[in-house]
């Protein structure tokens, strides 16, 4: 068995598929290139493929994040990344493989996301100032379950705007604590609600995860970036 | 941080305006494409655009549609792309914005193509196909289009009586359209639509509403000698069925006198099992599946089944083959158990509950070899069984329901001698609707409240521990009301469809009240429509030629009476169905 850190572009159609469906495309991804990946023990075996923190359906991202155990060990893994990309499904593209030494298992810290507001740079920037400066920004999250009430500002470590044409691109980055995280739109809605515009968030891209638990890449295996 | 942002990836193909729908809608991914295999052709003419009337997940593994698309792009000028009827969250969105349907490749509108193919599966999609056109804001009526609208042409098993929807389509294509695709593609060399209309009806199956001549079903007799479609799209969501499908045979001359499909796609035609197993090694290979279908009418009745499914399940370690429907046979349910499917369970259709039954409907199992398959089931490991049965048959009495729940009673105490506590037995019942061209197209619906009677009946007689379902009687009412309908059902149809009907097939969507709302705006009764037997001259005749002979279908219908069997002409003699003539002939492995 060999274990492999895969990143991987979204992008396109593909903001539109779920976490869960993701992971299901690059399991056959693997099977269409014909590289095997290990099963789990059980009655139901499934292929050890996990995915990184879920995306928000709508967002592109271009480093997410694939733990997978492969079968035996891989001689040319150029060649294998040549593989998965012409295996992929459009939008769901692998760009680099880590080879590691052991199964990680990488739990989340902060996520960065940038997102369009089609609101004037200087009522965003007004908006993020008066978050700053609040002591507390609490949003209430209703769920079928019931409701929870979060303080952003427990979760949002920073945040910064910038003109975009006519409109505003908004940068902030979530912290992931034990109890969960903050929901990019919680934020978004935040401060539309703040610079007085419609909470219509345009072109949700997640910049960076950081994660805990994952060897450095390059360092305990090959790491290869497609080209 | 500014410097961390980057070209944003995600804008690259999706217009704006789609990007603002789908943040409002569930399952987003239906409305995008993206699927593996799919087509990179960008340019082509004519521009088809193929649907499915229902959701995508549904209508994305349709075997007909995966024929079709890959034929008219890989083996044609076309440019084919695709959509499938939006769900009514989506469809409320699109009106609220005033945004058009789109198709899944170039996200193009639907309604400038040049050619917009229909596949009909069944009669409670048909409200979707004026939700389609209206989303697309097409003309709903023929009459109505101009030169600027698609010609839309209706095909599949819902041609066995396109009287109905007449009204809505320009054209139809009667039978498999392999052979002919490009005669269709070749008529659209014309650039008036009434021209490519005069090109299209040349076409030998097609059928333009209002012209005198009917149309002939057509076979494609090069069946057996193409290889199947060996890179089908495979959606990135999760669809219905996540197999590798290979059609094996075409056709089934079992002659079940209840089944439209076993009279429809008459002769038996079959692929040699090396064409067979070739397929299913590349469809593995370009699908990444894990499992194979091996799809037909009645899979275990193609002559070269054992032989594909050991030689397919020798292509890769762990691969299972599975079977759609299964005979009622104990070498049946092996047959499965040597495809690796043991871990599920297995679906048995005996249909009725007397032999007597059994014999009218000429499905030929009895009780024995029904007891054999359902030991046979729980021996071979399975440990969940699924019985499939009709109500309302012609000729059925109450003892007959009630002997249903008597099969029951016996094929649970099996189960639980060998299975013991793991085993899991269920009855589907659906309520029988005559449908056209079969030899019960004489006969008269059940209606609801002898359906109601007999399902309260069985439901009483079913023993504990057996989970029993029924199919919704209102939605088989309408069904019953379309199936043998005449060109006058297409104003059902429109003003159920005005009442807000849309997937009458999802027993979540399907709305009855619109139905009788609809029928009753025209001065009818919905009930009365559905229970009425057409006599003499069926509708349908003067539209199409089913090649299957009035007399056969006479016969077949009086042998029901005296519960006379007919054997299958693939074992026995030929029983001069009208199938077979000149260049169509059965073609069978060996
Ligand atoms: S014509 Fe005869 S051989 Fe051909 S399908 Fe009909 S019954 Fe069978």
């Amino acid at each position: 068995m060999s274990h492999w850190l895969v990143r991987f572009d979204r992008h396109g159609s593909a903001c539109y598929v779920s976490h869960l469906d993701t992971a299901r495309a690059l399991q056959r991804t693997f099977a269409r290139a014909g590289i095997a990946l290990a099963l789990s023990e059980g009655m139901r075996p499934k292929p050890r493929l996990s995915l990184g923190l879920p995306l928000p359906v709508g967002a592109a991202a271009s480093d997410e994040l694939a733990v997978v155990e492969v079968v035996g060990e891989c001689a040319d893994i150029s060649a294998a990344l040549r593989a998965l990309r012409a295996a992929a499904a459009r939008g769901i593209e692998p760009h680099s493989i880590a080879v590691v030494e052991a199964h990680p298992h990488p739990v989340a810290l902060a996520a960065t996301y940038e997102c369009t507001l089609a609101a004037d740079a200087a009522a965003v920037s007004a908006a993020l100032t008066r978050f700053a400066n609040a002591s507390q920004a609490v949003v209430e999250r209703v769920s079928p379950k019931g409701s929870r009430r979060l303080d952003l500002k427990e979760f949002i470590e920073e945040a910064w705007c910038r003109p975009d044409g006519d409109a505003t691109r908004l940068g902030f980055t979530v912290r992931h604590r034990q109890d969960g995280a903050a929901r990019p739109q919680e934020f978004v809605d935040l401060v539309a609600g703040y610079a007085g515009v419609e909470a219509v968030m345009r072109a949700l891209y997640r910049a960076s995860v950081t994660y805990k638990g994952l060897p450095a890449q390059g360092r305990a295996g090959q790491s290869i970036g497609a080209t | 941080m500014d410097d961390s942002a980057k070209a944003l990836p995600h804008e690259d193909a999706l217009p704006e305006a789609l990007i603002d729908l789908l943040s409002r809608v569930s399952r987003p991914g239906r409305y995008v494409g993206g699927e593996f295999n799919a087509r990179q052709k960008v340019d082509g003419h004519p521009r088809v655009v193929l649907s499915y009337p229902d959701v995508y997940e549904i209508g994305i593994s349709n075997p007909a549609l995966q024929i079709l698309h890959t034929r008219l792009n890989d083996d044609s000028s076309a440019l084919c792309e695709r959509a499938f009827c939006p769900w009514p969250d989506m469809a409320a969105a699109m009106r609220a914005a005033g945004k058009r349907l789109w198709s899944l490749e170039s996200y193009a509108d639907v309604g400038d193509c040049d050619l917009w193919g229909f596949t009909l599966p069944h009669e409670l999609t048909y409200t979707n196909i004026l939700e389609m056109l209206d989303l697309a804001a097409v003309p709903l009526h023929a009459a109505d289009r101009g030169d600027g609208d698609p010609i839309v042409l209706g095909g599949g098993p819902g041609t066995a009586n396109p009287l109905p929807l007449a009204s809505f389509f320009d054209a139809f294509f009667v039978g498999e359209v392999e052979d002919r695709l490009s005669e269709i593609v070749a008529a659209f060399a014309a650039t008036t639509r009434a021209q490519r209309l005069t090109d299209l009806a040349a076409v030998p199956g097609v059928w333009l509403p209002g012209s005198r001549a009917p149309a002939e079903r057509q076979v494609f007799m090069g069946f057996s000698r193409s290889l199947p479609v060996t890179e089908p799209l495979v959606p990135v969501l999760e669809a219905v069925h996540d197999r590798a499908v290979i059609e094996v045979m075409r056709g089934c001359t079992a002659g079940c006198r209840f089944c439209q499909a076993g009279m429809w796609y008459r002769p038996v035609r079959e692929r040699p099992v090396d064409l067979v197993v070739e397929a299913a090694d590349r469809t593995l290979a370009a699908t990444g599946c894990d499992e194979v279908s091996l799809i037909s009418l009645s899979s275990c009745d193609y002559s070269g089944i054992e032989a594909a499914v050991t030689a397919i399940r020798a292509l890769r370690p762990g691969l299972r083959v599975s079977l759609p429907s299964l005979r009622i046979a104990s070498a049946a349910v092996q047959l499965a158990r040597l495809g690796g499917e043991q871990r599920g369970s297995v679906t048995l259709a005996p249909e009725a509950g007397t032999q007597e039954l059994r014999d009218a409907i000429n499905k030929g199992v009895d009780d024995e070899s029904f007891e054999e398959a359902v030991r046979a089931t729980f021996t071979s490991g399975f440990t969940g069984l699924k019985l499939y049965f009709m109500i309302g048959l012609p000729g059925e009495d109450e003892s007959a329901v009630r002997a249903i729940a008597e099969m029951a009673v016996r094929a649970a105490a099996i189960a639980k001698r060998i299975a013991r506590g793991r085993a899991r037995l269920s009855l589907a019942v659906s309520s029988y609707v005559p449908k056209a061209n079969t030899p019960f197209q004489w006969e008269r619906f059940a209606g609801t409240s002898v359906l109601r009677e007999r399902q309260a009946l069985l439901r009483a007689a079913v023993p504990r521990g057996v989970r029993v379902s029924f199919h919704d009687i209102g939605a088989s009412v309408v069904e019953a009301a379309l199936a043998r309908g005449d060109a006058d059902a297409s104003a059902l149809i429109e003003s159920a469809w005005r009442h807000g009907a849309r997937f009458d097939g999802w027993s979540e969507k399907f709305k009855l009240d619109a139905w009788r709302a609809a029928a009753s705006e025209l001065g009818q009764d919905l009930d009365e429509i559905a229970s009425r037997a057409p006599a003499g001259d069926m509708p349908w005749e003067a539209a199409i030629t089913a090649r299957i002979d009035r007399d056969f279908l006479i016969a077949e219908r009086g042998k029901a009476a005296t519960r006379e069997q007919t054997v299958d002409c693939r074992t026995g003699a030929c029983a001069l169905c009208g199938a077979c003539l000149d260049d169509v002939q059965m073609d069978v492995v060996g």
